[in-house]
């Protein structure tokens, strides 16, 4: 799976996952920061979601809650996440 | 203990007071509730994870907390609460072979979760109590209220109940017989004869006081009982009344939970001919339907009446006064019985 499919498929298990009705796929930017002041405005209890979201539905695991403030940055960095363990994975 | 604020969402439009005038019909077993807008009471993100029982809930409890500057206690009776959730969250359990779970699932998932939210979101750190006993939850949550009353614990609190139709509990239900096999609407529900009744939700909500001042309604007495038999009902009611040093003709109001099955509405038939033959007479299950709690319901109803609302003609057995002192006598599928007497 090439990382634009990978972002495409995050963004839909994002909206699906937190429930965020009054956004469509398209209002989802790869650049657009998840949590802070502007963006998608998410909370703690969004980034687990989000954690047990990226082991559902891409078998990837964050292990350490210092290495998910990189991570759960915006679309981009968890697609990169995905990307990066898949490649360890497959070696 | 006196009823200072009541709201309540139904299937009806209870929530903005238009219901009266503007009765929803339904045709078949399941009556949903008419939520409110709930945008400027809930915030987006808090909202997008609420379960119905809990945005129902909320909805309907914390506009009664608004200009409250604070409780002595929240008092919830649900007897399932977010059963949706729960069972969600115990399928993850299976299906993820007890691996990683959701957490918004998971905190919603008992049935005290909505006292939680309202007690976290109205900054409430006093007593906080979820009564679940099923069909007496609602009346076990009143004897709550009005022993702390009793005992000086509380001047404030607020009291409601809130029950969701889920997937599960319909269906599982609807197995056991509980619910009409026939379409039947709304209007010919009562009179239909058939075995079985329409499944309802809704949450009401009281700002109970021990202060007369502003009060809508005085809640006198509550009383419960389980799997009584035909013969012991009258006793029942009647001893409660005597408790009150009342008779049943000094009640000329009774709102009664018929619920169109056949198998059940005898009782409130056997009470209605023998003790209250010439009073004013009240019917709330057949535009709100049935579930274990609907006694806060007809709670918010009389207190309706007593403030001189006209009642919907759907809800009219027989009028002939203005209500004043107010019986309510319900049960759960025959096995818990309550009754609570209510006055101006």
């Amino acid at each position: 799976m090439d990382k634009e499919q990978i972002k495409k498929e995050l963004i839909q298990h994002i909206i699906e996952y937190l429930n965020l009705s009054d956004y469509t796929t398209e209002d989802i930017t790869d650049d657009m920061p998840l949590f802070g002041d502007s963006g998608l405005e998410l909370d703690s209890i969004d980034s687990l979601e989000l954690t047990v979201m990226l082991e559902r539905e891409f078998g990837v695991k964050i292990t350490n809650p210092t290495e998910g403030r990189k991570i759960l940055v915006d679309v981009n960095s968890m697609a990169d996440f995905i990307i990066a363990n898949k490649e360890k994975a497959d070696k | 203990m006196y009823i200072i604020k009541t709201s309540c969402i139904s299937p009806q439009k209870t929530h903005d007071g238009s219901y009266a005038n503007d009765i929803i019909s339904y045709n078949g077993n399941k009556y949903n509730a008419i939520e409110p807008d709930y945008k400027g009471l809930i915030r987006p993100a808090q909202l997008r994870r609420m379960g119905k029982t809990i945005r129902m809930g909320i909805g309907a409890g914390l506009p009664i907390l608004q200009d409250i500057e604070r409780v002595d206690g929240i008092i919830l009776a649900s007897s399932e609460g977010g059963l949706e959730d729960c069972i969600k969250f115990l399928n993850q359990i299976v299906d993820y072979d007890e691996g990683s779970l959701t957490p918004t699932n998971f905190v919603q998932s008992t049935p005290n979760a909505l006292a939680g939210n309202l007690a976290l979101m109205s900054k409430c750190q006093a007593y906080n109590m979820t009564h679940v006993h099923r069909g007496g939850a609602m009346e076990n949550a009143l004897l709550d209220a009005l022993l702390l009353f009793e005992e000086k614990k509380a001047d404030l609190l607020l009291l409601g109940n809130v029950e969701e139709i889920s997937d599960y509990n319909f269906n599982i239900e609807t197995l056991a017989g509980q619910f009409k096999k026939e379409e039947v609407t709304s209007d010919a529900l009562l009179n239909s004869q058939t075995p079985g009744t329409v499944c309802g939700e809704g949450s009401s909500m009281f700002l109970l006081s021990n202060n007369p001042d502003n009060a809508l309604a005085e809640i006198m007495d509550v009383a419960q009982v389980s799997f009584p038999h035909k013969e012991d009902i009258l006793d029942f009611i009647i001893g409660f009344l005597s408790r009150n040093l009342l008779s049943p003709e000094d009640i000329d109001t009774i709102i009664i939970g018929k619920n169109g099955d056949v198998r059940t509405d005898f009782w409130y038939d056997y009470v209605c001919d023998e003790l209250f033959q010439s009073q004013n007479q009240y019917s709330f299950k057949n535009i709100v339907g049935e579930y274990p709690t609907s006694i806060a319901f007809a709670t918010h109803f009389a207190c309706e009446l007593l403030a001189g609302k006209d009642a919907p003609e759907e809800t009219i057995i027989r009028e002939i006064n203005a209500p004043k002192n107010i019986l309510i006598y319900n049960h759960f599928k025959g096995e818990q019985h309550g009754v609570i007497l209510i006055r101006k």
